[in-house]
C-alpha cells in the first residue's frame, strides 16, 4: 500500500492503494464512481478510456502509480459546472448513437481527446482516433455521423474564433 | 342474487384467503404488484399514477440496446396521450402479467418485445387512461367525451384536473371489456417518435448497469471455474491466494473457487495464486476439428429427420450437384462481461444485475439457494450487451451462491477470459446443401443440416420453471432428449424458404457431443441463412443468371421477399458497383420481418474490404423508426463480425479463445457505410433486432465470389 495523489475532474484526490492497482478499478472500485467500464482487462476494447492530461488512456491496464501528480478526467468529468453536457456528449445524444450503452463513456472519452487534438478529423481520422474502441452493437455509423456533428460545435464555439471575431 | 362463475373468482380473494388457512398460505397471499404503493392507481401490473400526477411505466423488458425502453414507453405514452419523456420508468419485477405470450415465462428474446407488448400495453395503458377519464367525467357530471387525457393532464374544455386527484374516485370504477385504442390515424408517436429514453444516462456514464450497482459492504467476487466443460474440481490450494493482499475469504462453491476480496484487482490477482486440479470431464479429448469432421460424416451416414418436403422426389431430375458448409462456435462477447450482485440472509435473497431470463432465474436461484420464489427480489439493470447470453441464469445463480455459503454481500465479475470460455454458445454446425439442376432450370432443392442441438440443452431449464416443483430431475432432462432432434432453431430459415422448386427436402441430423449451446442474436438464422443464400448463388451461377434474377424468377411476386429485394436492388444500384468494388446480395425472413442486403466489397492481396451494406426491411408497423435502423446496422456489424473474425474453437473440450485479440470484433475502420429503408407497411409489428444479422454473411460471401470466382463455403469467410 502507498499513499497517492491525483487530481480526478478537477478535483484532489489523496488514497492508500496498492500502487500497481490498475487506475480503473480504482475509480470503480475505491472512489465507487461508475461511469468508466471494465470490458477485457487488456486495453484491446477501449470501455476503460479515461484521460490523462487530456490523452486518452486504457485506464484497466494503466497502474495508478503512474497517475501520481497528474490530471485525470473520466466520463463524469465531463459536464460542465453548470450542468451542460460536453458538445460531443450533445451529438451523441441528438444522434441517439448508443444502444446498450456500456461502450459509450469510452466511445465519448476517445472522440472527445480526437477533437481537442484534431477539429475537423476526416473520416481516416476517426478511424485512427476510434479503432481503440469496440462497440458490440456496431454503433460505429452513428459514432462517426456524431464526431462529424460535434465538430461544427466544437468548431463554432472554439474560443479563439471568438476572440478573432470580436476582434474583427 | 346470481353469482357468476367469473364473478365469483373474481370477487372470492378474501374467502379464497380463509380457505387456504392451514393448507399452504404462501401460496394463497396475493402477488404484489411491482413496485406498488397503497396510495397509487395500478389498474394493471404495466402501468400506475402516483397521487403526485407521476405516470410510472414498469419496464418488463429488458434493455440491452435493442430499445425496449424506449418502445415500451412509446407504446403507452401514446394511449396516455402523453410524449413519452414524462413517463417514470422502473425495472420491473417478476410479475405473471408479465408472461411472454411466446415463451410462457417472463423474458426478453426471440426479437419478440414490440411484437407481443404492442396490444396489451396499449390496453393497460388505455384502461388507466378510460379509468381517470371516467372519474373525471362523474365528478364534473359531464360525459366521458367530453373529457380529454392531455400530456398528463385531464381536460374538460378549459377546465383542467389533475389526474392525481381522481385516483380514488377511479379505484372504484370498472372497465369495460374491450377498452378502445386510438385509431392509427391519430398516433402522435407511434411511427414517429425517434429519441431513445436512455441515450441521456448512457451518454453521461450515470446509466446503471449490473456491474455499477453498490451495496455497502459488498465484496467483489471472482470464481475460478474448470476450463474443461462438464469437468470436475480434483483439488486446489488457496494458501497463496488467501496470504494476498485484500483477500477476505476462498471458498468452494459448487464445484469451482471463489475468492473474496475488498476489490475486483486484489480478487483477481490472488485468484491467480490459486493452484487448482480438474478432472476434464466427458469432453476430454473432443476438438472443434473433430466435432466438425463427424459432422460431415453424419451427414453422409445419417438419414435425420424430415422437416420440410415440398412436392414429390420424382420431381427432382437432372444433374445432382452439393456442397459442404460449415460455420464455427460463436461466444457472445456482451462487452459487459456477466456480473451479478447478491445478497443473502435469513429473510431471503436480492440480486442486482442485468437479465433477459427474469423468470428463469428466479426458478434457478430458488433451487440453486433453498429459498422460496416469494423470498427473492431480482433487481434488473440495463444489460451492457445481451444477444441471447443473459437469457442463462448461470451467472446470477453463482453469484446468490457464492454470498449463501460466505455469507457475505458479493459482486461477481467474470473476466473477459471468464466470459469467452464459459459462454453458451452458438452452436457449430455444417449443411450438406444439394440440388439437382435440369438444364437451365433447378429441379430440386436437398439440404441436411447437422447441428448439436440447443433445445436439447434449453429446454430442461424451460420445464423446470413451468413445470410443478416435485417433478424430479431425469423428467426435465428425458423432455430435452425429446425434443432435442426435433429443435426448430437448427433448421429455421432452411425451411419456409420463397423459394419455389419443384422439389424441396430437409433434413437434420443432432449432433450429441457439444460445448455448451445457447441462443446467441438471431439463433439458427446465423447459420441457416449463410448456407441457403450461399447455396442459392451458387445455383445462380451454375444457370447462368443473374443472383438477383434468379432469386426473383424463384419466387411468388406478391411475396414480401420480391419486394424488399427489387428495392434493396433499386437503392443499391444492383449491377453497376463503383469501380474496383463487386456486389452479393441475400434476402432472409427471420422473426416475422424480412430482410434483404446488397454488400459491396473489394478484395486485394488477400484482404476483403467490406465498402456498404444497402438493407432494406419489411418489419410491419413500426413504432420508433430511428430504433429500427440502429437496429439494422447493429444487425449488419455484428453479423459482419461472424463474417469476417468470429470463431471459438475447443481443444480437449476447453474453448482456445481468451479475450479480444484472439475473438476479434468488427472496429469502426472495418465498419461499412449502411443504408437502411424501412419498407412502408401497415401488418402488425415484427421483430428487428436479431432480423438485420443474418443476410450479411452470404452478402458478403456472394460479393466475393463476384470479385474473386472464389466460392468460400465455411464462417468466417477466409481467402488465405
Amino acid at each position: 500500500m502507498a499513499s497517492l495523489a491525483f487530481t480526478l475532474n478537477g478535483k484532489a484526490i489523496q488514497l492508500d492503494v496498492d500502487p500497481s492497482t490498475p487506475l480503473l478499478w480504482v475509480i470503480r472500485d475505491e472512489l465507487a464512481m461508475t461511469g468508466t467500464k471494465f470490458g477485457c482487462g487488456m486495453g484491446l476494447c477501449g470501455a476503460c478510456t479515461v484521460h490523462l492530461n487530456g490523452a486518452p488512456i486504457r485506464s484497466c491496464s494503466f497502474p495508478v502509480q503512474a497517475a501520481a501528480g497528474q490530471q485525470i478526467t473520466t466520463i463524469e468529468g465531463l459536464i460542465g459546472d453548470s450542468g451542460a453536457l460536453h458538445p460531443v456528449q450533445e451529438a451523441w445524444l441528438s444522434l441517439n448513437v448508443p444502444q446498450c450503452g456500456y461502450c459509450q463513456s469510452g466511445q465519448i472519452m476517445s472522440a472527445v481527446a480526437l477533437l481537442e487534438s484534431n477539429p475537423t478529423p476526416s473520416d481516416e481520422d476517426i478511424d485512427t482516433a476510434m479503432a481503440g474502441n469496440i462497440c458490440r452493437c456496431g454503433t460505429y455509423p452513428k459514432i462517426r455521423a456524431a464526431i462529424h456533428a460535434a465538430a461544427q460545435v466544437v468548431q463554432q464555439f472554439d474560443p479563439r474564433q471568438s476572440v478573432q471575431e470580436s476582434q474583427s | 342474487m346470481s353469482v357468476s362463475r367469473r364473478g365469483f373468482i373474481k370477487g372470492g380473494a378474501a374467502v379464497a384467503g380463509s380457505l387456504c388457512v392451514g393448507v399452504q398460505l404462501s401460496g394463497c397471499a396475493p402477488v404484489p404488484l411491482p413496485h406498488a404503493s397503497g396510495r397509487d392507481l395500478q389498474p394493471n401490473a404495466f402501468i400506475q399514477l402516483s397521487p403526485e400526477g407521476v405516470f410510472t411505466l414498469q419496464l418488463h423488458k429488458a434493455e440491452m440496446g435493442q430499445g425496449t425502453y424506449t418502445g415500451m414507453a412509446t407504446l403507452v405514452a401514446e394511449e396516455l396521450n402523453m410524449p413519452p419523456e414524462m413517463l417514470n420508468i422502473e425495472q420491473a419485477h417478476f410479475h405473471p402479467e408479465f408472461i411472454d405470450p411466446d415463451f410462457y415465462v417472463m423474458l426478453t428474446g426471440g426479437s419478440s418485445s414490440i411484437r407481443t407488448s404492442y396490444e396489451p400495453l396499449r390496453k393497460a395503458a388505455a384502461s388507466l387512461a378510460y379509468l381517470l377519464r371516467s372519474a373525471a367525467a362523474q365528478q364534473l357530471g359531464r360525459d366521458l367525451a367530453e373529457v380529454a387525457l392531455r400530456d398528463g393532464k385531464l381536460y374538460h374544455g378549459e377546465t383542467v384536473i389533475e389526474p392525481g386527484s381522481v385516483i380514488e374516485a377511479a379505484r372504484g370504477l370498472s372497465l369495460p371489456e374491450d377498452v378502445p385504442l386510438k385509431p392509427a390515424v391519430d398516433h402522435r408517436f407511434i411511427g414517429r417518435h425517434n429519441a431513445r429514453l436512455d441515450a441521456r444516462g448512457k451518454v453521461t456514464g450515470e446509466a446503471m448497469f449490473g456491474l455499477d450497482v453498490q451495496y455497502p459492504g459488498a465484496l467483489s467476487a471472482v470464481l475460478v471455474r474448470c476450463p474443461h466443460f462438464g469437468g470436475t474440481l480434483k483439488s486446489f490450494d488457496a494458501s497463496a491466494a488467501e496470504a494476498s493482499a485484500g483477500v477476505v475469504q476462498v471458498l468452494e462453491v459448487d464445484g469451482a473457487v471463489a475468492v473474496l476480496a475488498g476489490n475486483y484487482w486484489q480478487a483477481r490477482q490472488a485468484a491467480g495464486k490459486l493452484t487448482v486440479e480438474w478432472h476434464k470431464g466427458p469432453l476430454a479429448g473432443v476438438s472443434s476439428k473433430g466435432l466438425r469432421a463427424q459432422r460431415h460424416e453424419l451427414a453422409r451416414s445419417e438419414a435425420g429427420k424430415l422437416v420440410e418436403e415440398l412436392g414429390e422426389a420424382s420431381a427432382a431430375t437432372g444433374e445432382r450437384i452439393e456442397a459442404f458448409y460449415d460455420v464455427p462456435y460463436m461466444a457472445h462477447a456482451t462487452m459487459e462481461p456477466m456480473n451479478a450482485l447478491a445478497v443473502v440472509d435469513d429473510r431471503g435473497v436480492q440480486i442486482w444485475s442485468g437479465m433477459q431470463g427474469l423468470q428463469l432465474v428466479l426458478d434457478a436461484v430458488a433451487r440453486a439457494t433453498g429459498f422460496s420464489q416469494s423470498q427473492i427480489t431480482l433487481h434488473n439493470q440495463f444489460l451492457g450487451g445481451g444477444f441471447g447470453r443473459r437469457i442463462q441464469t448461470d451467472y446470477v445463480v453463482e453469484a446468490a451462491r457464492i454470498a449463501q455459503l460466505s455469507g457475505k454481500p458479493v459482486r461477481l465479475v467474470w473476466s473477459r477470459e471468464d466470459d469467452t470460455r464459459h459462454d453458451f454458445y452458438r452452436p457449430n454446425a455444417t449443411a450438406l446443401m444439394a440440388a439437382t439442376v435440369d438444364g437451365d432450370r433447378v429441379s430440386s432443392l436437398q439440404i441436411k443440416a447437422v447441428a448439436p442441438s440447443i433445445f436439447g440443452q434449453f429446454m430442461p431449464v424451460m420445464t423446470r420453471t413451468l413445470l410443478p416443483k416435485w417433478l424430479p430431475s431425469i423428467v426435465h432432462d428425458g423432455i430435452g432428449n425429446m425434443m432435442a432432434d426435433s429443435d426448430p432453431s437448427a433448421v429455421e430459415g432452411l425451411i419456409h424458404t420463397p423459394y419455389q422448386f419443384p422439389y424441396k427436402r430437409s433434413n437434420y441430423v443432432m449432433q450429441e457431443v457439444t460445448a455448451p449451446l445457447g441462443y446467441w442474436r438471431s439463433v439458427g438464422h446465423s447459420q441457416n441463412a449463410f448456407f441457403i443464400e450461399s447455396f442459392i448463388d451458387e445455383l445462380a451461377q451454375r444457370t447462368g443468371q443473374n443472383p438477383l434474377d434468379f432469386r426473383l424468377a424463384n419466387m411468388d411476386k406478391a411475396s414480401r421477399h420480391y419486394q424488399v429485394l427489387t428495392k434493396v436492388a433499386e437503392l443499391a444500384d444492383w449491377g453497376n458497383a463503383p469501380a474496383g468494388q463487386h456486389q452479393g446480395i441475400a434476402v432472409h425472413e427471420s422473426f416475422g420481418s424480412v430482410v434483404a442486403q446488397v454488400v459491396n466489397a473489394s478484395v486485394s492481396a488477400g484482404e476483403v474490404r467490406v465498402h456498404k451494406v444497402v438493407c432494406v426491411v419489411d418489419c410491419g408497423q413500426v413504432i420508433n423508426p430511428d430504433i429500427v435502423v440502429m437496429q439494422m446496422q447493429s444487425g449488419i456489424n455484428f453479423g459482419l463480425t461472424a463474417a469476417l473474425k468470429g470463431e471459438i474453437t475447443l481443444e480437449d473440450g476447453a474453448v482456445q479463445q481468451s479475450n479480444f485479440h484472439d475473438y476479434q470484433m468488427l472496429r469502426i475502420n472495418e465498419a461499412p457505410e449502411i443504408l437502411v429503408h424501412l419498407l412502408p407497411s401497415s401488418n402488425p409489428p415484427s421483430g428487428v433486432g436479431e432480423p438485420g444479422t443474418p443476410p450479411v454473411a452470404p452478402a458478403l460471401a456472394n460479393a466475393i465470389f463476384a470479385a474473386t470466382g472464389r466460392r468460400l463455403r465455411e464462417l468466417p469467410l477466409r481467402l488465405a
